[in-house]
């Protein structure tokens, strides 16, 4: 049996690669934005940690999302935090 | 199928996928990439007209400021970038005031002073260096689409790599094996010695590229902390002194003071850029940025001085951790830091990369190819995609140079037909080769790229008083040294094409496992 088999049909594997593609940019975007936004240091010095470890994350959540075989707690995991470290950000606002 | 697969098969696959899809634009990113670790030579080498020797930061800078003094005096600020061993000329533009003809903040075309004489430098109009340079993260496409293009790939590539190295079981006994001649064990092989070789650059190079545009790719720290994002530039990198024109003129101090002031507040760093604000105005301003390559920091910081008596006004920052990390990471990827020795390294490690990524793309049609049986559809496309990215673009880098030696120096637009003549040779090639069968296709192609590459020192001698056997005797290592380049690509494009030519096909590596077809996964994960 194939991989792509293995991990659902068609329509799952667009799923899971929309999933790390988008999902997974959403996500690092807010982990990093976050982060940055809590980190109790100067405020440029946390901004630019979150850019600098940015594509850290976005690519250890893409590759997750093709490693996990449940394609729902993929998504779960993904779009979660990617929808609560977004909506975290944009409820506490910027620091000035 | 067990539940839980390893680790390794997933990401075997994921590698695949990822390395085919973005591999052609990968491939030509790494070669453009590389060449772009000589931009200014190349520049040089494509004005061979100019024999200018770099001055002194403090005497160009005085001949820049009297030239724009003379011919730019109304305009609201000036740029000037200083001469150093590998740019020889002074490059100076300017913008004009918002309130006169031209739209707001537009900038004018770039001029070339000589630093000595600080006269203007007429000289062919061509591209030169920046042609690859800006290929290389803008693909040839209208921004920002370019940009983001080259960003996702260049992700793709860091996943590539990542899933790669847990992919290769063996990845350091591989190291010390290639196998010559034994079909796709072999490009297996090849992929393996170049990927591990260089594993700590290609790892280096692909997360620093993504850094240098951070700022368009991941700009949502800067939007969580700040409510006006370029708050962060100024506290990050400093303050740009804005202020508008007093209306009273008042001439600018003389520079080689404020240079002398500059250099010993750097503890000896050199000046490397001046932006001089309002002009012979009460209210101007001399803005210094030092040089990057005496750190390994791409950003030097800057210093600001008054212009009509002076006094300092401002410096950057001292960077805290976070931001010196940034810039040490541009730098790492700029490498304008790096000596000779460091230079030709970064180059042959980009062009290691670029073999990597050759390598793997031919890895995958080696590992699918059956004998005898007709291929299929996808197949066949990623075997026309290899011919076109792998032998096609070299061929049109070698375009390049031979159009900027043949189209005449005093053409109208001719800087607009080298890079035609660059991409008329790529995708013409590319789809010419469609009409030969895929293996006179890689041997032709190549063929064709070889000869150009090794025409282009001849091409030279031919049209300017700079060939080969002239540089030796004059001792100009610049043209000599490209002329020996272009001959060494020639000879390894050569020995592609004899290799195509005199290699039999062979049949992809037996599988252990007898019986059933092994599922593609666990083919993957055996081979790769």
């Amino acid at each position: 049996m194939s991989i792509r088999k293995a991990r659902g049909g068609g329509w799952q594997m667009a799923a899971r690669c929309l999933t790390a593609l988008l999902g997974g940019y959403a996500a690092a975007a807010g982990i990093a934005s976050l982060g940055a936004r809590l980190l109790p240091i100067a405020t440029a010095e946390a901004t630019a940690w979150g850019m600098i470890l940015s594509f850290l994350i976005f690519v250890s959540l893409g590759l997750w999302a093709f490693h996990e075989h449940r394609l729902t707690r993929i998504a779960l995991v993904i779009w979660g935090s990617a929808a609560a470290t977004i909506g975290a950000v944009l409820l506490i606002g910027p620091r000035a | 199928m067990k539940a839980r697969a390893g680790l390794r098969q997933p990401m075997a696959w994921i590698h695949s996928w990822l390395g085919l899809v973005a591999g052609w634009i990968l491939f030509a990113m790494f070669l453009t990439g590389t060449a772009s670790y000589f931009r200014p030579e190349i520049t040089r080498w494509m004005q061979p007209e100019l024999r200018t020797e770099a001055a002194a930061p403090a005497e160009a800078a005085r001949s820049a400021i009297a030239w724009l003094q003379a011919n730019a005096p109304h305009d609201e600020q000036w740029y000037i970038y200083l001469p150093d061993d590998r740019t020889t000329a002074t490059r100076i533009f300017t913008r004009p005031r918002p309130d006169s003809m031209t739209p707001a903040k537009r900038r004018r075309e770039e001029i070339r002073l000589d630093p000595a004489t600080g006269e203007a430098l007429e000289a062919r109009d061509t591209r030169g260096g920046e042609q690859f340079y800006r290929f290389h993260f803008q693909l040839q496409l209208p921004h920002p689409w370019g940009r983001w293009l080259a960003g996702l790939c260049a992700m793709f590539m860091l996943g590539a790599i990542v899933s790669g190295v847990v992919t290769h079981k063996r990845i350091f006994v591989d190291f010390f094996t290639l196998r010559w001649g034994k079909g796709q064990r072999s490009w297996l092989d090849a992929h393996n010695v170049t990927a591990v070789l260089a594993l700590p650059f290609h790892a280096m190079i692909t997360y620093t590229g993504l850094i240098t545009l951070v700022l368009m790719y991941m700009p949502w720290p800067i939007a969580a902390n700040y409510a006006k994002p370029a708050t962060f530039a100024v506290e990050a990198y400093g303050n740009d002194p804005e202020g508008a024109a007093s209306g009273r003129p008042a001439r600018l101090v003389p520079i080689a003071p404020l240079i002398a002031a500059a250099t010993e507040e750097w503890k000896g760093g050199r000046p490397s850029t001046l932006i001089v604000r309002n002009p012979d105005d009460a209210a101007s301003s001399v803005t210094i940025l030092r040089d990057g390559t005496d750190a390994l920091n791409a950003r030097g910081g800057s210093i600001t001085y008054a212009g009509a008596d002076g006094r300092r006004l401002a410096a950057s920052p001292p960077p805290g951790p976070a931001i010196e990390t940034a810039g040490v990471m541009l730098g790492l990827h700029m490498g304008n830091y790096a000596g000779p020795v460091l230079r030709w390294t970064y180059f042959l490690l980009g062009l290691t990369g670029s073999a990597m990524v050759a390598t793997g793309l031919l890895l995958w049609t080696a590992k699918r190819r059956k004998p005898g049986a007709t291929p299929f559809f996808g197949f066949r496309v990623v075997e026309r995609m290899n011919i076109g990215a792998l032998a096609c673009l070299p061929a049109g880098m070698a375009a390049f140079f031979l159009a900027n030696r043949l189209i005449p120096a005093a053409q109208p637009g001719r800087s607009g037909l080298e890079v035609s003549a660059m991409f008329w040779m790529w995708f013409g090639l590319a789809v010419l080769s469609l009409l030969r069968p895929v293996r006179r296709a890689w041997i032709e192609t190549l063929a064709v790229a070889a000869v150009a590459f090794a025409s282009v020192p001849v091409v030279n001698a031919l049209t300017t008083d700079r060939g080969l056997i002239r540089s030796i005797a004059s001792g100009d290592g610049l043209f000599v040294a490209f002329d020996l380049v272009m001959l060494s690509v020639a000879a390894c494009l050569g020995f592609a094409a004899w290799r195509a030519a005199h290699i039999a096909p062979v049949a992809p590596r037996q599988r252990r496992h007898a019986g059933p077809p092994a599922s593609a996964g666990k083919e993957l994960a055996d081979a790769a």
